[in-house]
């Protein structure tokens, strides 16, 4: 559950309702977290994936722990409902983030849905996934034009630098 | 025929007594301009038919284009024309073969295209050309900006890297201007005769020409005379490229950009003297610029601006400005004779066109 300033305002009386209830909206945010250990990219509504991205880092946070630890094997199999991924959360993801200590997700906004409701959408990846990437790459050239120029211009105080001290 | 040119070559020899009755600057436009059109019209009637050449294109998104196109006719330009529109706003240069090719020039061969932007992975040759776009243009506004009474030649333009952080332009002034030491108001004038000749958008139109025929266009101008019969020897094909923006024709090392539209900021940033050459006092003008796909904030560009401002030395491998004319006598008479036969023999190649 996340904590907002509206949250606190009103004694914990304001959350995200999501759901049929409290157990209705944990086994939703199951689904939504086995389907994004799965296909590592998924496409739900702002609310959900908002909701769901505290857990799916909690659990790699677990994952790292080692499959021969009792309480992330118990996370694993709470949290992922198909049982054929446990294995892909211990071998594949919390190896990828073994460098990492957190923001092991990324959420992108990408246009309210059009033929239900207009709800806000939004795209949840694990980082480091194969797929294209969201955002456009920055390209990076020190030959261009203007790089070059700069360039120049960073050696000449260097060496300005250099010659007054 | 043999004795007109040998009379041109007498006039040559004789050029220093020619300067100081020098034409009006209006004359010699028109009569470089003659000459250049005549020339570009006699290169194009070259293919009276019209002929095929299959062009395959080089490029991210490109490969496996092939594009029917008119041999002596289609430039790559109007290869980038087929694509789309950001091809045509973005190309430079082209490279034919791995071979650099200017945008206006017409393809002679069925060949590989690639057209070259500023944002390529390695844009070092197409940085070079529009540096030495850069330095024609200058030379172009230098040429027109002072009033008919005063003389400006244009000297050889020294190829200078990006690095060096301005391009620049060899200028003999006037030798009444010799005291004339230009105020910032006057550099500004410059630097809006250029901002306009960048607004009209125009092309750099090549030529490649026989020696012969860059004489006569720069026939009233003995320094550049030397200058193309220099390039000529260089060149292992015997031949030197013209350019032609708007009405001023130039004399290019190297290929240069498509269009002065390219340009976006531009910025003539000093004019310094370098002291008496053969020609009179010798000055560099130099100037910053850069093209509309890659623009600098005001806070970096005025950084840039205040290091172009400094006198760029350029680095020389061997001695580039012209030996004096009194000293080297023989070897000079040497070099006009081998000339003479050059144009006696490209005259007679084609007697019907003089």
């Amino acid at each position: 559950m996340r904590l907002t300033l509206q949250m606190l305002i009103s004694h914990g009386r304001v959350a995200r309702k999501m759901g049929l209830g409290p157990q209705s909206r944990i086994n939703m945010l199951r689904n939504i977290l086995t389907g994004l250990v799965r296909h590592e990219r998924i496409e739900t509504t702002l609310a959900r994936a908002d909701e769901v991205r505290f857990y799916a880092e909690k659990l790699v946070d677990y994952a790292k722990k080692g499959d021969t630890d009792e309480k992330a094997m118990k996370m694993a199999s709470f949290w992922l409902t198909e049982k054929d991924l446990v294995p892909k959360l211990f071998k594949v993801l919390a190896p990828r983030f073994e460098t990492q200590s957190n923001g092991y997700t990324r959420m992108a906004r990408i246009p309210n849905r059009q033929n239900l409701d207009r709800a806000k959408m939004a795209v949840l990846e694990y980082k480091g996934n194969p797929f294209p990437p969201l955002y456009p790459v920055k390209k990076e050239n020190e030959l261009t034009l203007i790089n070059q120029l700069l360039k120049g211009y960073r050696e000449e105080r260097a060496q300005q630098l250099a010659a007054k001290s | 025929m043999a004795t007109r040119t040998v009379c041109r070559l007498l006039q040559r020899r004789y050029a220093s007594t020619a300067a100081a009755v020098r034409p009006p600057a209006a004359e010699v436009h028109s009569q470089r301009n003659a000459v250049f059109s005549r020339e570009q019209a006699r290169q194009r009637a070259l293919y009276p038919r019209i002929e095929k050449i299959e062009v395959s294109m080089q490029g991210p998104g490109l490969d496996g284009t092939m594009l029917i196109m008119n041999r002596g006719m289609s430039t790559p330009l109007s290869c980038a024309r087929h694509l789309t529109e950001y091809h045509v706003t973005s190309s430079v240069l082209a490279l034919v073969d791995g071979e650099l090719w200017p945008l206006h020039q017409p393809l002679t061969h069925s060949c590989s295209l690639t057209l070259l932007t500023f944002k390529d992975n390695d844009p070092t040759l197409v940085n070079q050309a529009y540096w030495r776009s850069c330095a024609a243009l200058l030379g172009q506004v230098l040429e027109n900006a002072f009033k008919d009474n005063y003389t400006v030649e244009l000297l050889s333009t020294p190829e200078v890297p990006v690095v060096s952080g301005a391009f620049c332009c060899d200028v003999a002034l006037d030798p009444q201007l010799d005291s004339w030491s230009p105020s910032e108001e006057s550099l500004r004038s410059l630097t809006r005769g250029a901002q306009q000749l960048i607004h009209q958008d125009l092309a750099w139109e090549p030529l490649e020409v026989a020696p012969s025929v860059a004489l006569e266009v720069f026939s009233h101008s003995r320094y550049k005379q030397e200058e193309v019969e220099q390039k000529a020897a260089q060149n292992p094909k015997g031949t030197v490229m013209l350019y032609r923006c708007g009405d001023h024709i130039l004399l290019s090392g190297g290929p240069l950009v498509a269009r002065t539209g390219l340009c976006s900021q531009y910025e003539v940033t000093a004019l310094h003297g370098l002291g008496q050459g053969p020609i009179g006092l010798q000055r560099r003008a130099q100037g910053l610029s850069l093209p509309l796909q890659l623009q600098a904030h005001h806070t970096v560009w005025r950084k840039l601006r205040q290091r172009a401002e400094k006198l760029v030395d350029v680095p020389r491998p061997e001695e580039v400005t012209p030996p004096p004319l009194s000293t080297s006598d023989q070897p000079d008479s040497q070099r006009f004779d081998t000339l003479g036969t050059t144009l006696l023999v490209s005259a007679t190649d084609r007697p019907s066109l003089l």
